[in-house]
């Protein structure tokens, strides 16, 4: 039978299909746990850490300002909660051997390029058995991120949304237009820090949470400076 | 109380059973070993085509032009065969394999009695599982194996006879006294006793047409007449000796292979022969309630080469889908240098997993969709490209290996562990014993990798530079990533190994701060100057 209107079409689609999602942010909020990192300067403002089934970007404008640190943070941090960690390398640029001794819960995809990575990405995601998935850019040259279409985070967006898929993609600019949450980071260490602790250098991360966009709340925008 | 099943036309069946929308149409059997190739057996399609046994190809395409005749298989057979057995195993431990297609099931201990309106059912049920196999077959019920055999033969599919009110014994009640159920044997043709062909026609000239009429006479008189040829059929219908079974356990193999007849290039029709392939030996284990811990896959080459792979499957599963996913992704990615000629597959079965975990274990949801997935990204990454690193011991930086991600669980990862430390407790004691150093030394002389604060960001490989020395520090760097002076340094630190071989290597390594604020690790050799990576 027809659909006279749009309100009958949409009621006769959700009648049809039980599970479609009509509007942007129907997504229930409840849905949207959060992973704790174990940085406080990150935690705060994100409310609790980074949002299961949600991108977030990692952004790294210049080489030292901790994009690796912070990589293998996340790693260490999800290996010590005993979870699997899927590492996609964007450029093979991974130390592994300063990663420590038990790395039996990771899965490093190492990739020649963006695109490979970007494929892996999605064969990841679609998996849905890994609760945590890293995607790494930073390394990878301006020419081949020009070429990554924007729908591409989109439907990155559409297949963690349903999950409680913990995504974190490391750019060396702003690039994904759907993520949830975004952060900056802006330290820049000299070659002393290669002397000190790695707890030390995070606990001086320099953060930007330059936008957050929360479930729920369609369209604001909150800025903290950490 | 005995069951045969008898699966007519069994070598024409094992032939079809993988291609089931032949048996419709008019298809023959030949014989390639008999010395004149003649058609052996036939569809009812053929046979209402004018076609009958005996004929050559060539007489009988003359009579049927749209005739697809088949080559006999042995192999096939032979895996029919074991379908065969192992159905009637998983309904009566008792079980003779008496001829090709033929399988008699004792009853005894299945508590099932002669007046029991279960036993048509439990046979039905027997030839509707064979059916499952794309075998069809008919199940006689009765008092001997060969009052079962007459009774399989004329089954449709099933058939259960019952004893002759003269036959019966005071303690035996007769069985299927319902008509609608029983059928004596008496009624027969004498014929179906498969007599000698001179025995028959005499029997015929006397006006014997029935086994009825045939025991009516007497077995001593017919014998004192015909001699002692007859008195093996009247011991074949006598239900007071049953002949006792030649037990047999069917084969614990599960195998499906097939030749094909034209060269396969493609994977087109591979898939489709191994999707027949997965859904049958599926079931033939849910039958006896186990499932799938292996395959191996053999694809025969017309070069004479033979192409082997194991699959071990993460999670032992009988599901369907996820199974003949696993083949088809590696199949999409294998190209072998000669066209397919046959097609093999063998399962290992296991019984279901059930497993308990930690309270704070976290597993892999689906086990075997993530080997699936490990199995694709092998295919895009390359094959040391994907899966889990593990440290090399030695003093060469960034040396590791890739191994497959199992991501096993925290139990078994826990007892591999040990049998490590174990290892390496020995190995280390055996160093010390050599005088030689441990197994874990830091890298490089004055820097330990888990010293460094900053994490390294590897180019892999090492980016060819021109370094520039003042005093016996770096001051210049010329590279891909940065050309211009260096502000400060830290080093250098010296490294060498493998001495002894060809992969001796040598270095001499720099930390570096450009004039742009980036931090580099640099390194001499005798291959020239590199960097290393960026401090990140």
């Amino acid at each position: 039978m027809p659909a006279a209107n749009i309100i009958e079409l949409r009621q006769l689609l959700a009648a049809r299909f039980p599970g479609l999602r009509m509007k942007a942010d129907a997504l229930s909020a409840a849905k949207h746990a959060f992973w704790p990192t174990g940085l406080p300067q990150l935690d705060e403002p994100l409310r609790g850490g980074l949002a299961r089934g949600a991108l977030t970007e990692v952004t790294a404008e210049q080489h030292g300002s901790g994009s690796t640190l912070l990589l293998t943070a996340l790693i260490h941090q999800a290996l010590h909660e005993n979870k699997f960690v899927g590492v996609i390398d964007g450029q093979d640029s991974l130390d592994v051997t300063q990663l420590g001794e038990d790395l039996s819960r990771l899965l490093w995809v190492r990739c020649r390029s963006a695109e490979e990575a970007l494929k892996a990405a999605d064969l990841l995601l679609r998996d849905g058995n890994l609760p945590l998935v890293l995607l790494d850019l930073v390394s990878n040259p301006a020419a081949q991120l020009r070429k990554i279409p924007a729908t591409t985070w989109y439907r990155f967006q559409r297949l963690i949304e349903q999950t409680s898929t913990v995504c974190a993609i490391f750019t060396p600019r702003v690039m994904v237009a759907p993520a949830q949450a975004r952060i900056a980071l802006r330290s820049r260490f000299s070659l002393a820090a290669l002397e000190r602790e790695p707890g030390e250098l995070l606990s001086e991360l320099k953060v930007e949470i330059a936008e957050a966009r929360h479930a729920g709340e369609s369209g604001e925008l909150e800025s903290q400076f950490a | 109380m005995f069951a045969v099943i008898f699966i007519p036309n069994f070598s024409l069946q094992a032939v079809l059973r993988h291609e089931p929308e032949s048996r419709a149409r008019a298809v023959a059997l030949v014989d390639p070993k008999l010395p004149k190739p003649i058609l052996v057996q036939l569809t009812p399609a053929a046979r209402a085509c004018g076609v009958c046994e005996g004929l050559t190809p060539s007489q009988a395409m003359a009579r049927c032009g749209e005739l697809i005749i088949k080559p006999r298989s042995p192999a096939q057979e032979e895996s029919a065969t074991e379908i065969l057995l192992q159905t009637a195993y998983a309904f009566s431990p008792g079980i003779e394999a008496t001829a090709p297609g033929v399988c008699t099931i004792e009853l005894k201990g299945l508590g099932f009695r002669f007046d029991d309106h279960a036993l048509e059912p439990w046979a039905g049920k027997l030839a509707e599982v064979l059916a499952q196999f794309h075998l069809e077959a008919k199940v006689g019920l009765a008092a001997t194996p060969e009052l079962a055999w007459l009774a399989a033969r004329a089954g449709n599919p099933v058939l259960a006879l019952s004893i002759s009110p003269e036959q019966e014994t005071e303690e035996v009640v007769p069985a299927f006294p319902d008509e609608n159920h029983g059928r004596t044997f008496e009624s027969f043709p004498i014929s179906a006793l498969e007599p000698p062909s001179e025995i028959l026609e005499i029997l015929r000239r006397w006006g014997i047409q029935t086994i009825g009429e045939l025991l009516a006479l007497g077995k001593d008189n017919v014998a004192e007449r015909l001699g002692p040829a007859v008195v093996e059929l009247f011991n074949r219908v006598s239900p007071d000796s049953p002949r006792p079974l030649k037990l047999v356990a069917p084969a614990e193999e599960f195998a499906e292979q097939m030749e094909f007849e034209n060269e396969v290039e493609t994977v087109e029709p591979l898939l489709f022969a191994l999707r027949r392939f997965v859904e049958q030996l599926s079931r033939r284990l849910e039958l006896i309630y186990l499932v799938v811990a292996e395959f191996q896959l053999q694809l025969g080459l017309s070069s004479g080469l033979k192409y082997e792979r194991v699959f071990k499957i993460p999670a032992p599963t009988g599901r369907i889908e996820i199974l003949f996913r696993m083949l088809q992704t590696h199949l999409e990615t294998v190209r072998t240098d000669s066209p397919i000629i046959s097609l093999c597959l063998i399962a290992k079965p296991s019984q279901p997993e059930s497993q308990q975990f930690g309270l704070f274990e976290s597993t892999l949801r689906d086990p075997n969709q993530f080997a699936e997935t490990l199995a694709r990204l092998t295919a895009l990454a390359g094959p040391d490209r994907a899966g889990t690193p593990e440290s090399i011991s030695g003093y060469k930086p960034d040396s590791f290996r890739m191994s497959v991600s199992g991501f096993r669980s925290h139990n078994e990862k826990t007892l591999l562990a040990d049998g490590g430390t174990a290892r390496h407790s020995a190995r280390a004691a055996k160093s010390a014993t050599n005088g030689t150093h441990g197994v874990t030394p830091p890298t490089i002389k004055g820097r330990s990798e888990s010293d460094v604060g900053l994490r390294l960001r590897r180019f892999r490989p090492p980016l060819p530079s021109h370094i520039e020395l003042r005093d016996g520090k770096p001051t210049l760097l010329r590279s891909h990533v940065f050309i211009g002076p260096i502000t400060e340094t830290r080093g250098p630190f010296y490294g060498s190994g493998n001495w002894w071989d060809v992969n001796k290597w040598a270095r001499e390594e720099w930390d570096i701060e450009t004039s742009d604020g980036s931090l580099f690790r640099i390194f001499r050799s005798s291959e020239g100057d590199f960097v290393e990576g960026v401090y990140d």
